[in-house]
């Protein structure tokens, strides 16, 4: 009951504007002069030394753990030892406060030349005219070969004007992040349960429930497992692979109230409440899943490529297999996470700007680095298909990523949505369904209105 | 009026302009300024990213229709709960800490201590003690009376008695010491002449104490609403997303979303102006009240 609050906010406003005005000016060299950024020159000439470019400071912001500053610390020495007339000013945030510190130095118009968007915010600053259309950059430069590059990463980062997902490139993947269905191997063999397939279609919501029954375990007789079989099931994986849809994006159709989804959110739930076979939302929040699985107390959880540091320490064994399919599509899919460098268009240098943005992205060294530090899939495709896929630490059956990326990932739901109230709507109230307080039908029905309602209001 | 104190005087009016100023530029630059921008932007759309658009009352209209707005204003109210709750235990806490005694002084600053916690901190710390499975609180429960504890943060019913529950813990003392404050200016006089009538200790509580304490009362009580109304950092930390089916939301970490993750800062400067003016209004409210019971020598 303290009144701390009220000027909290403003301070904070208050002091990003004062911190970023202490990073505004580059001093007197650059700014000056023009480096004609309507004529891209290819990058890949190493500058020869000499008389031939001006310095050049570029700012960069991104955010991450550690190790991902590290990762990125020895990217820009390398990027800055190829060009050496550049020197790149590199900011990392908390993730949890980038959002905002983005937004904030975007409407004070300190924009830094490259860095990070996701997913609704690349949407938003790309209507916003915020960030640089790349596309001329990128068919002359040298750089890199764009065949060389998931289609699936690229084209989330493509703007025609008003829609994401075609167009022009106004941003480069950083990174991809197929969402994997990750088991247990050592409780499956005690078990004796069969492992579930790594291909798509042949393992069904109907064997994982089979085998979940078996791997729920009740050892000390107290009426709680303390062992699960399944846990944090993903119910875009359910509501996709039973051919549902959150949302029509091409008609701006909320479609949670059709059978396709609330089946599937239906058997989601059932996991827990009719089966018994996943934690309760009490036991998830005593507890979460991930906690589980660590503790070897879950079978079957999911994970994303950048949990392999931790899991590389676990004390049994763990493999990934592909999402269980719905029995009635025999479809599966899950989603395919993503992160972007892109160009700020009020940027000085562009040039330098693209460069080191794709260098980022898709240089080769850099790129090896990343996957051997565990924190991505290489956005390159030899090489994911190469020496990503050999390399010898868990998961084993590493095609499993790359067939989420190449068949059956598909971008997470917020992905094209400016504004994200609909949905979070959505996952504000679904508890009434997990803890059984009402039905997937009941509850969707009456969800739905509400959710058009809201986007039609954020988005149209 | 002297002249010949003219430029003297003048001297004297320099310096403290001269004292004034940064305090007063301070306020000028980082509080008036933003507070007539925040009034001329909730008239508009505005994404922080593009320039804003003119909306005229559209916020508000739309404000109104809000469902959002209303249950986090019900919740809010709902907290207040704990503001009567906290001026009992708050007041019969300063009737035992107002003698004296080996280690009094001791006794005070512990029960002060919570108040001069930074809030984050003590919230991430009562996560712990709330926790369902492994909380100290729970525990407790289960080994004291054998009894199993709620899910306190996670079941939408027990969302704002844990709030409620937190507020005293981290309020009672500021109120303590105010209560002391008032305590030790009551002239003992009245009490020696109560106890020449045949006055015992109720009497003398209910009919002495408490009605001479009724500015310290009135204080709290505007204090605790207006507080309540803009409390904000414990929830941020406790209730994730506002909670279970957003039942933990108050008005101001709805504002916050739709200021700082949805980034509608039109919409979210128009809810915050809505609640600033019913603040405003209760809170004259209270004092037009306050003449009919509050006792003023």
């Amino acid at each position: 009951m303290k009144s701390k609050s009220k000027f909290a906010g403003m301070i904070m406003l208050l002091l990003m504007f004062a911190l970023t005005a202490c990073s505004g000016g580059n001093g007197p060299k650059d700014g000056a002069t023009p480096s004609n950024p309507d004529t891209p020159k290819s990058g890949n000439e190493a500058s020869t030394g000499q008389d031939s470019k001006e310095p050049v400071t570029i700012e960069f912001m991104g955010h991450g753990n550690p190790n991902e500053k590290k990762i990125f610390e020895k990217l820009i020495a390398s990027f800055e030892e190829k060009y050496p007339h550049v020197t790149v000013k590199y900011t990392s945030v908390p993730p949890g406060e980038y959002s905002q510190k983005m937004t904030t130095l975007i409407s004070s118009g300190k924009v830094p030349d490259v860095f990070y968007v996701g997913g609704p915010e690349f949407y938003r600053f790309a209507e916003a005219g915020t960030l640089l259309n790349i596309q001329s950059y990128l068919d002359q430069t040298s750089l890199f070969n764009p065949d060389n590059v998931w289609k699936q990463a690229m084209d989330r980062y493509r703007f025609d004007g008003s829609k994401v997902g075609a167009g022009d490139m106004y941003g480069l993947p950083k990174d991809v992040g197929p969402w994997s269905f990750v088991y247990n191997k050592d409780l499956f063999d005690e078990a004796g349960v069969p492992y579930p397939s790594a291909t798509a279609g042949e393992w069904t919501w109907d064997d994982m429930l089979e085998a979940a029954q078996k791997l729920t375990v009740d050892a000390n007789g107290d009426g709680k497992p303390d062992q699960y079989g399944v846990g944090a099931y993903s119910l875009e994986s359910a509501v996709w692979g039973n051919g549902g849809e959150y949302i029509d994006y091409a008609t701006g159709t909320v479609k949670v109230n059709e059978p396709e989804f609330y089946e599937a959110m239906q058997f989601v739930a059932d996991l827990n409440l009719k089966h018994k076979v996943s934690p309760n939302q009490e036991a998830e929040q005593a507890m979460n899943a991930y906690t589980r699985f660590i503790n070897g107390q879950l079978a079957m959880f999911a994970m994303g490529p950048w949990d392999q540091p931790a899991f590389w320490e676990l004390p049994f064994d763990w493999d990934i297999a592909a999402w269980p399919a719905s029995p009635k599509t025999g479809q599966t899919a899950t989603w395919l996470g993503s992160m972007g460098f892109s160009v700020s268009a009020k940027s000085k240098h562009p040039q330098e700007a693209f460069d080191l943005a794709a260098f980022l992205s898709l240089d080769e060294q850099g790129q090896r680095e990343n996957y051997q530090l565990g924190q991505a899939v290489p956005n390159l495709i030899d090489m994911a298909e190469g020496e990503f896929k050999e390399m010898d630490k868990g998961p084993q059956t590493r095609q499993v990523f790359l067939d989420i990326i190449q068949d059956y990932g598909r971008p997470d739901v917020v992905a094209f949505s400016k504004d994200t109230q609909w949905i979070d709507t959505f996952n504000q109230n679904a508890s009434k369904v997990w803890n059984g307080e009402m039905s997937a039908k009941d509850f969707t029905a009456q969800i739905q209105p509400k959710m058009q309602e809201l986007y039609d209001k954020g988005n149209k | 009026m002297g002249t010949k104190l003219g430029g003297y005087r003048r001297r004297e009016l320099a310096w403290l302009y001269l004292f004034v100023a940064p305090p007063v530029l301070g306020f000028l630059l980082f509080g008036l300024v933003p507070i007539l921008f925040s009034i001329y932007i909730s008239f508009h759309k505005w994404d922080m990213l593009t320039d804003p658009q003119w909306s005229g009352l559209g916020n508000y209209k739309d404000l109104l229709k809000d469902e959002k707005v209303f249950k986090s204003l019900y919740n809010t109210i709902y907290l207040m709960i704990g503001i009567p709750l906290g001026m009992i235990l708050s007041m019969l806490l300063a009737i035992l800490m107002n003698r004296k005694f080996a280690g009094i002084s001791f006794m005070r600053t512990i029960y002060y201590l919570p108040v001069i916690s930074p809030i984050i901190a003590v919230s991430l710390l009562w996560q712990w003690i709330l926790n369902q499975d492994y909380g100290l609180l729970n525990n407790f429960l289960w080994e004291t009376f054998g009894i199993t504890g709620p899910n306190w943060l996670g079941k939408p019913e027990w969302v704002k008695p844990s709030l409620i529950l937190i507020g005293l813990w981290s309020g009672i003392g500021g109120n303590m010491v105010l209560y002391l404050a008032g305590l030790q200016s009551i002239s003992s006089t009245y009490y020696e002449a109560a106890e020449i009538d045949g006055a015992g200790a109720w009497h003398k509580l209910t009919r002495i104490t408490i009605p001479l304490l009724t500015p310290i009362h009135f204080f709290v009580v505007v204090m605790g609403i207006i507080g309540a109304f803009q409390s904000f950092s414990q929830i941020y930390v406790l209730a994730v997303d506002g909670g279970p089916e957003y039942s933990g939301a108050t008005v101001v970490y709805y504002i916050f979303q739709h200021a700082f993750e949805y980034f509608n800062m039109g919409y979210a400067s128009a809810v915050a102006w809505v609640l600033g003016i019913l603040i405003f209004i209760v809170t004259l409210i209270q004092f037009k009240l306050s003449n009919r019971w509050v006792y003023q020598d």
